[in-house]
């Protein structure tokens, strides 16, 4: 399948310095958002802007943005959406290998292969073929790897509206050869302890070895969704509860075409809602060390309806229908490591208190990298805005959601542990957390010189040396990120990726 | 913010200065975490902006600002901070710029919208005392001197400005007659703030924080280009655009006109953050 898409390109103006260790691209994934607050649509559903920033090193440097606005029509009046499924809308994540990238949805559609040099989509990868009961596919948004960064492994299965849900069906991992552009498809036969398919979908994966196997870790997202359309009308409505997430484990075998599932023990016994992005060393062919962020929201659902307060959407202005979801409480960081003798879990968790704020939080964490060599860890929690949970998702969750009279803004943090205690590197300058920093971010450079870029449309890319979040070395911006023309903005993206230049 | 402590006078002058010096002392060893220093916490949010008339012109190399801000508060004076680059100037510059341009845009420019003409009696007041504020040690003490004090999450936000090379700077304002009441704050509008610096591009304003008064902020903003450009507000829908003339020269005009929420907003009647809290 191919994708219709549009391109443009301009300079960001650069303060600072942009260090030799970068010279490369970096890449993100933008959704686009009307302006009129009152325009419906769901967060998974927003049109995709791909945003690619090449960087030039020297003082300032250089950075040159080009935007490639995916299926720029859909959705809009010269394409009313009498199917409301389409086959792609990358708005979310960014899988790269070389020259190629494959860009995804948070949940819906298929991932998108683009050609990063030429800045053109060359593919939509659905080996899934969608029909008139099962209209829309599931994609994983984060590939797994496999150790030589040969395959590319994610899941895919068909979607069915069923009388008040949605289910997923015809399960299957697909492997991706990077060396041949070629698929593989598995059939995955769920666990028999987790065999609801209402929730099996999956957002992010990984790869690891053990004992001379190959295997696949999917983090079943767990959610729920009502409708497999948007909403007609952006209503309180009862919400289905989401189950506590858990992770798939799934052994690579060349001679079968089916693949059994089982459960990696002791995470759903954490009782967290939504398992989301991931790092992972898998180095060594001897297990694994998984880093992964455990949500507290159901982020099947979306922003919209009256808020915890009982306000209407019209009363609060910073609302804008189907944004994403907030957290009904504050999160976790999971560290899990998986050896043949043993299994160990570590988490991180805490609420914010404005008192210590040199302790940091973990509301919404969204993003999580390992630097170059893997001993330290860096992610990025988004924070709460009180005003934006909506009531009917807190009364599915009486147990678990903030006490609204108590609860006030948490801002977003960036924040950086060691990777193997899995506490913050604390210290007196605070080089190890920066508080209302943008959620996309992306360790960059080399070994040697390490440094972490964050990004956002509004405050444009900032660059940080890895061991010192204190101190800015280059800031960019430009307004023409902030835009899709003058109808829609860009929300803040979620992810970035950096690719080195060859 | 509202200065509680506006005056600092006579022989005490030192002694606030010692003791001020000694808090933010205590502050900076404790990672500037309010915990064991929580005189530092703001008494009461009593300050906002509660609508913005700017005329931004972009020549192509440098940004140059103009505005009218409207402002409510409760008590007797205020401060209104916000980070600039450090080769900004800035300075109140005459009031005309808004006038002119209204006048050929045939607007009242605010006071076009209902929102904003339901605010009510408005007095027009002048900045004074422009401050500029180099690192964090310089700004905390300045608040807690004035006993304005901070809300951690704010000052996170002129952390990060800070981080990034910028300054922030201050001005102070007051009302002829204050007031105590939160529901009928002191409306005060001040025009000719000028802040200009160089830059390539385009750079528009960050959202004002949540001062404790006004969720939203009303705007009325212009974008002077002297080429044709397809620039839009981050979040404010455009109104009209065309040509006009400023300073004897040719501009494209776009006017983007709305209302942006507050960062960091509450839900309502939740008070700000304070000691011994955490969520």
């Amino acid at each position: 399948m191919q994708a219709v898409s549009e391109s443009i390109r301009f300079d960001l103006y650069v303060r600072g310095e942009i260090p030799f260790s970068l010279s490369g691209s970096l890449v993100t994934t933008a959704s686009r958002r009307d302006k009129d607050r009152t325009a419906f649509s769901r967060w998974h559903d927003s049109q995709a802007d791909l945003i690619r920033l090449d960087l030039i090193p020297g003082k300032p440097g250089q950075i040159r943005a080009r935007i490639m606005s995916v299926d720029p029509q859909w959705g809009t009046p010269k394409r009313v959406v009498h199917q409301p499924f389409y086959a792609t809308q990358p708005n979310h994540g960014l899988n790269i290998h070389g020259d190629t990238l494959w860009a995804t949805n948070l949940l819906f559609g298929a991932p998108l292969e683009v050609d990063i040099p030429q800045w053109k989509p060359t593919r939509i990868l659905r080996p899934m073929e969608p029909d008139a009961t099962s209209p829309q596919v599931s994609s994983t948004s984060h590939f797994a790897w496999s150790l030589d960064h040969r395959y590319a492994f994610y899941h895919q299965s068909l979607l069915t509206q069923e009388d008040s849900t949605v289910r997923a069906k015809a399960l299957a991992l697909v492997r991706i050869d990077t060396r041949t552009g070629k698929e593989r498809l598995w059939t995955l036969l769920a666990p028999a302890e987790d065999s609801d398919l209402r929730g099996a979908n999956f957002h992010s994966a990984f790869y690891f070895e053990e004992g001379g196997r190959k295997y696949v870790g999917l983090l079943r997202t767990g959610a729920i969704l009502e409708s497999l359309a948007a909403h007609p009308t952006p209503a309180e409505h009862p919400v289905i509860p989401m189950t506590a997430s858990c992770i798939w484990i799934v052994e690579i075998t060349e001679d079968s075409s089916e693949l059994q599932v089982s459960l990696l023990p002791g995470i759903r016994e954490l009782g967290y809602l939504a398992l989301s992005h991931l790092d992972v060393d898998a180095s060594g062919a001897n297990g694994f060390i998984l880093y992964a962020n455990f949500k507290q929201a159901d982020v099947s659902e979306e922003t919209h309806g009256s808020n915890i307060y009982g306000e209407p959407p019209a009363d609060v202005s910073e609302h804008y229908s189907g944004m994403t979801v907030e957290a009904i409480n504050f999160g976790m960081v999971l560290r899990y490591e998986k050896r043949e003798s043993k299994n160990s879990i570590r988490v991180f968790k805490r609420a914010y208190d404005p008192g210590l704020t040199s302790r940091g939080h973990s509301w919404l964490p969204i993003n999580i990298q390992l630097d170059y060599r893997r001993k330290r860890l860096f992610c990025s929690f988004s924070g709460f805005r009180p005003r934006l949970l909506p009531r009917h998702i807190a009364r599915a969750y009486p147990e678990m959601a903030v006490d609204p009279l108590k609860i006030r803004y948490v801002p977003p943090l960036l924040m950086r542990f060691d990777a193997d205690t899995l506490l913050p590197q604390y210290d007196k300058d605070r080089t190890y957390l920066s508080y209302t920093e943008p959620m996309a971010f992306c360790i960059a450079g080399n070994d040697l010189h390490e440094y972490v870029c964050t990004f956002s449309t509004e405050t444009g890319l900032r660059i940080y040396r890895a061991d010192d979040l204190s101190r800015v070395i280059c800031h960019a911006v430009s307004p023409l990120l902030m835009n899709w023309k003058d109808t829609h903005f860009r929300p803040d993206p979620a992810h970035m990726v950096f690719a080195q230049s060859s | 913010m509202a200065l509680r402590r506006p005056s600092v006078e006579g022989p005490d002058f030192s002694n606030f200065i010692r003791q001020t010096n000694e808090t933010v002392q205590r502050l900076e060893a404790n990672s500037w975490d309010f915990d064991k220093v929580p005189e530092v916490f703001a008494k009461d949010a009593a300050a906002d902006v509660f609508a913005k008339e700017i005329v931004h012109v972009h020549d192509g190399k440098t940004m140059t600002r103009y505005g009218r801000l409207v402002m409510g508060g409760v008590g007797t004076q205020f401060n209104l901070m916000g980070p600039i680059p450090p080769n900004a100037a800035l300075r109140v510059s005459h009031r005309g710029v808004l006038e002119e341009i209204n006048r050929q845009l045939k607007s009242k420019g605010l006071n076009d919208l209902p929102e904003f003409r339901k605010l009510g009696k408005i007095e027009e007041i002048e900045f004074f005392n422009y401050e500029i504020f180099y690192t964090l040690r310089d700004l905390v003490f300045w608040l807690v001197l004035h006993d304005a004090g901070s809300f951690p999450s704010s000052l996170e936000v002129m952390v990060r400005h800070m981080a990034a090379g910028n300054v922030v700077q201050s001005n102070r304002y007051a009302p002829s007659k204050p007031s105590k009441d939160r529901r009928k704050p002191a409306l005060m509008s001040a025009t000719g703030l000028m802040v200009q610096f160089p830059s390539p591009v385009i750079e528009w304003m960050d959202k004002p924080i949540f001062g404790g008064l006004a969720k939203d902020t009303i705007h009325v903003e212009t974008l002077l280009t002297l080429k044709a450009t397809d620039v839009s507000h981050p979040y404010l829908p455009l109104q009209k655009e065309g040509k006009l003339r400023f300073n004897d020269k040719k501009y494209y005009y776009r006017r983007f006109v709305g209302i942006t929420p507050k960062d960091g907003l509450r839900g309502p009647n939740i008070a700000p953050e304070k000691p011994a809290n955490h969520f």
